[in-house]
């Protein structure tokens, strides 16, 4: 069951093609990780989803109703926070959240509630604008979680905060996922942080999206082996008996690199050397890292 | 009930903004000003107190900066400010994924604007009466004004004054809704508040409305004989409020980009 669905999307500004067809799907009660350089895409898409934007062509389904025919009832149960914070710096936080709470017509006790659970209970009377970057964030983020929606779409969401802040805001999305069972689309140009964070993924790249899956997916490309790297106690012995063996092999920060193989090629090939009188210290295998993954999708594209 | 949220939760926003303080000072300032005067210059004051008309005189007194300057520079500012804060917090963004329609967040927004208006008059009549009382209170020796505050047409008086500043509310509204820029409504509407005083002299200054409260004050005045005839200056402030006001939904909302 997906809580989000887009299909087809496509939009333009002026004449720059910002989105070329995006369909994703976001399974219900996942934390979605939309992930893709600047100027990807992502804003735009976000703020299509949320009606910010005047679709242009390709449709959104959320919670199994299409969008533009639903907006009010689906935006009901949703929360979002797009780029930097709307916060009203001369407002209290307990304030900002207030003026959210009279539209939402949530319990005023959620108030309270969500202060604790972002961390800023003890803020009082002082205004937004006091807050430091960390604790308008939160706030930020607490604003779209007041009403208790279902889905939470977050763009951005650790931009600009510090690495205890970014930790902060993590377990945030855990326990909102985990313990509230709330479906999550946060997205980041920050690989480490969708890999920790995310159980699926979606990477866009120049208004494609160029893979779409769990990270159970996403990390089996990672098991795949790139390259093998052989150190010797000299290298270019080592690289002219490995190209006799036929054998493609480069020198590369004092190592060899060659492709892929066996493991009985690869002892094969060391039996050689060794015979060859060239100590081998050390042969592994170098393994995809989602950087790796991330980049080759995007340069795909380029 | 919807547009009951929308409207307390719009008047949360401008709790501690610089548009109510702008509301309570500029309401508050001529009143003071006349009540300082009169303490200060309080040996004439018996024979003022007791003369017949004190009240109507005291009430022409006030209204003359009050039309002239700061009814139409308070709603400019004030519009102008209290629609901006969405665009100073960022915040058109979240306002439009709120569960409400685009006719809710414009009319709710707008009418905490009007109800600004109505606390400016309000306030400024309680003024007023402070500003009668008060060397009464304090200065022995003078009467209790003659007349009672009460017996002015009150009422009448302060309805023709919001009618005629409402065209004032709509075209601030108008720009500071499209604007993101906060200088560019204040800006336009204090040149054309300028405009409106170089134009009242001309009784083309009845199709200029940013001049419409200057009018409802001269108009009895010799000063303003030329709009001594006007009698529709109500029904023109109020179709051009009309107006402005479905041009400026109109924009709202079929602006491509919300926030």
């Amino acid at each position: 069951m997906h809580c989000l669905e887009t299909h087809d999307l496509h939009h333009r500004f002026a004449t720059h093609d910002v989105l070329r067809g995006i369909s994703m799907q976001v399974p219900a009660g996942s934390i979605y990780g939309f992930l893709g350089p600047n100027g990807a895409g992502k804003t735009t898409t976000l703020r299509l989803i949320l009606g910010l934007l005047q679709k242009q062509q390709g449709e959104i389904t959320i919670f199994g109703e299409r969008f533009d025919r639903n907006r009010i009832a689906i935006l009901r149960r949703i929360g979002s926070m797009i780029e930097s914070p709307s916060l009203y710096d001369h407002l209290t936080a307990a304030e900002n959240l207030r003026v959210l709470q009279l539209i939402h017509r949530c319990p005023e006790r959620r108030i309270g509630e969500v202060l604790e659970l972002v961390g800023l209970a003890h803020t009082g009377n002082k205004r937004a604008k006091q807050f430091s970057l960390g604790m308008r964030q939160r706030l930020a983020i607490g604003m779209a979680l007041l009403h208790g929606p279902e889905l939470i779409v977050l763009d951005e969401p650790t931009n600009g905060l510090d690495p205890e802040g970014i930790i902060e805001i993590r377990n945030l999305l855990w326990e909102l996922n985990r313990r509230q069972g709330c479906t999550i689309l946060v997205s980041s140009h920050l690989l480490s942080e969708i890999d920790r964070v995310a159980t699926h993924v979606g990477v866009l790249g120049r208004g494609k999206l160029l893979f779409q899956g769990s990270i159970e997916e996403l990390r089996r490309h990672r098991q795949e082996v790139r390259s093998v790297r052989i150190s010797t106690s000299d290298n270019r012995a080592a690289v002219a008996a490995l190209c006799d063996e036929g054998v493609n092999a480069q020198l590369e920060d004092d190592e060899i690199v060659i492709v892929p193989m066996s493991g009985e090629r690869i002892a094969a090939l060391n039996r050689r050397l060794v015979a060859q009188n060239v100590d081998v210290y050390e042969i592994r295998s170098v393994r995809n890292d989602l950087e790796t993954i991330f980049l080759d999708l995007v340069r795909e594209t380029a | 009930m919807t547009f009951v949220h929308a409207f307390q939760s719009e008047w949360l926003k401008r709790k501690r903004s610089f548009a109510s303080v702008l509301i309570l000072g500029g309401s508050l300032f001529t009143p003071a000003i006349v009540t300082m005067v009169r303490l200060t210059h309080y040996h004439g004051l018996p024979k003022v107190y007791a003369a017949a008309g004190f009240w109507p005189a005291m009430w022409r007194a006030c209204w003359e900066s009050m039309a002239v300057f700061f009814l139409p520079l308070c709603a400019i500012l004030a519009t102008s400010l209290i629609t901006q804060i969405e665009f100073k917090s960022n915040a058109w963004k979240q306002v439009h994924t709120l569960p409400i329609s685009a006719a809710v967040i414009f009319v709710s927004k707008l009418a905490v604007i009007v109800l600004m208006l109505i606390e400016f008059l309000l306030i400024f009549n309680a003024g007023i009466y402070l500003a009668g009382m008060i060397p009464h209170w304090l200065v022995p020796g003078v009467p209790r004004p003659h007349g009672e505050f009460w017996d002015l047409p009150l009422l009448r008086e302060n309805a023709l004054y919001f009618l005629a500043a409402l065209p004032i509310l709509a075209a601030q509204y108008l720009m500071a809704l499209r604007s993101q820029n906060v200088l560019m409504p204040i800006g336009i509407g204090f040149l054309a508040w300028v405009g409106a005083l170089a134009l009242v002299s001309s009784r083309y200054a009845i199709w200029w409305p940013y001049s419409f409260t200057i009018i409802h004050y001269v108009k009895d005045k010799p000063k303003g004989a030329q709009f001594a005839a006007v009698t529709q200056l109500p029904w023109l402030a109020l179709a051009f409020f009309l107006l402005l006001t479905i041009a400026s939904y109109a924009l709202f909302v079929t602006k491509p980009e919300k926030g």
